[in-house]
């Protein structure tokens, strides 16, 4: 089994019975799947663009706004936590 | 462009690695700035930081199996061996505070008044709501089983059904573990009897917490059509730490609750 290429959006899973894709019996009419249709064929269209962007970022703007509030919280935190421990390492003076 | 010879996952560059670490110092050094210098700020920045790592990697993790297809059964195989390793060395962290509790419980000191419980210390009734947290966990686990077999079965809407109801049992233990605790007439400060019975059903706790939370992400997933029949190692990690959430509790239950009274 090795990695299937970029440019192709079939699944590894796609010879076994995905959830909501079975065809609904001869002469009913069609019901609604329950809670919603499968949206994962799509996403997956989505996830293996050849756009170079690595997987944190693939979908652009709201994954680049969740990344740089992580960067400013984590690499301003460490900064503001050596200037804490930096004064609390600090003699009491009497 | 070359293609790899080999199944394993190549990872894309991350930066979650290094933002977890440093996510880790500050609830760390947080955590001391609150007990010795009354102050919460560092802390609640750790826990935030820390939420929002977790929230992006696993996402990543999904979006590199359940969308890329990265997950082969070469990188399943080696998940496989990672969830149960990481089990095995909670099993280990258990393992501790069991320790300590056997180690005081067996030969009560002067102290306590030479006696298991100790003298002045009313335990919990083994039989009243500490019975029915047995039961609760015994049926989730049985629930989370029907899960993974309708899962298996690709019926859907029992699966979601099982799943629901075990993530509906685990919140319930949840709840009345925290009951308990406000009532108990008894507090992590009244010796070793009070330091052993808060702190291994304390972290025990936690991790029902944890476990509820994973079998919630799955319930999701498992309601967007992540899952396949011959592919769900996500849900089957849930439910291995799940079965293992309840083993620790069966062994609270016996050795704490019910010898320890």
């Amino acid at each position: 089994q090795g990695l299937k290429p970029l440019n192709s959006v079939i699944p590894t899973e796609s010879p076994d019975l995905i959830f909501g894709t079975s065809k609904p019996f001869p002469g009913l009419p069609a019901a609604d799947p329950f809670l919603g249709t499968n949206k994962v064929p799509d996403l997956q269209k989505v996830f293996q663009r050849s756009d170079g962007l690595p997987v944190h970022l693939k979908l652009g703007y709201p994954d680049r706004l969740l990344y740089r509030t992580t960067m400013a919280l984590t690499i301003g935190g460490t900064i503001y936590c050596l200037v804490a421990l930096f004064i609390a390492s600090q003699p009491k003076k009497q | 462009m070359a293609h790899q010879a080999h199944s394993y996952h190549m990872v894309d560059p991350s930066p979650w690695p290094i933002l977890g670490a440093a996510a880790a110092l500050l609830t760390a050094s947080g955590l001391t700035m609150w007990f010795h210098s009354n102050s919460p700020r560092l802390l609640i920045m750790g826990l935030i930081s820390t939420i929002l790592v977790m929230f992006q990697w696993w996402r990543d993790i999904v979006r590199e199996s359940t969308f890329q297809g990265h997950h082969t059964p070469t990188v399943q195989k080696g998940l496989r061996y990672g969830m149960a390793l990481f089990i095995t060395s909670e099993a280990f962290f258990f393992l501790g505070f069991f320790w300590a509790f056997f180690h005081s419980s067996l030969a009560p000191t002067p102290e306590l008044g030479g006696q298991w419980p100790p003298v002045g210390i009313k335990p919990l009734d083994p039989m009243d709501v500490p019975l029915l947290n047995t039961a609760i966990l015994l049926a989730s686990g049985v629930t989370v089983t029907w899960a993974h077999h309708s899962i298996t079965e690709a019926s859907r809407k029992q699966a979601i059904h099982a799943l629901l109801l075990t993530v509906l049992l685990g919140f319930y233990f949840t709840a009345l573990q925290a009951m308990e605790y406000y009532e108990a007439p008894f507090s992590i400060a009244d010796g070793v009897y009070g330091s052993t019975f808060f702190v291994a059903t304390g972290f025990h706790g936690l991790h029902v917490i944890i476990g509820s939370t994973f079998l919630l992400v799955c319930l999701l997933r498992l309601i967007k059509y992540h899952f396949t029949p011959s592919h769900h190692f996500g849900f089957e990690a849930a439910a291995w730490y799940w079965h293992f959430v309840d083993v620790v509790w069966l062994f609270l239950y016996i050795s704490i609750y019910w010898w320890g009274s």
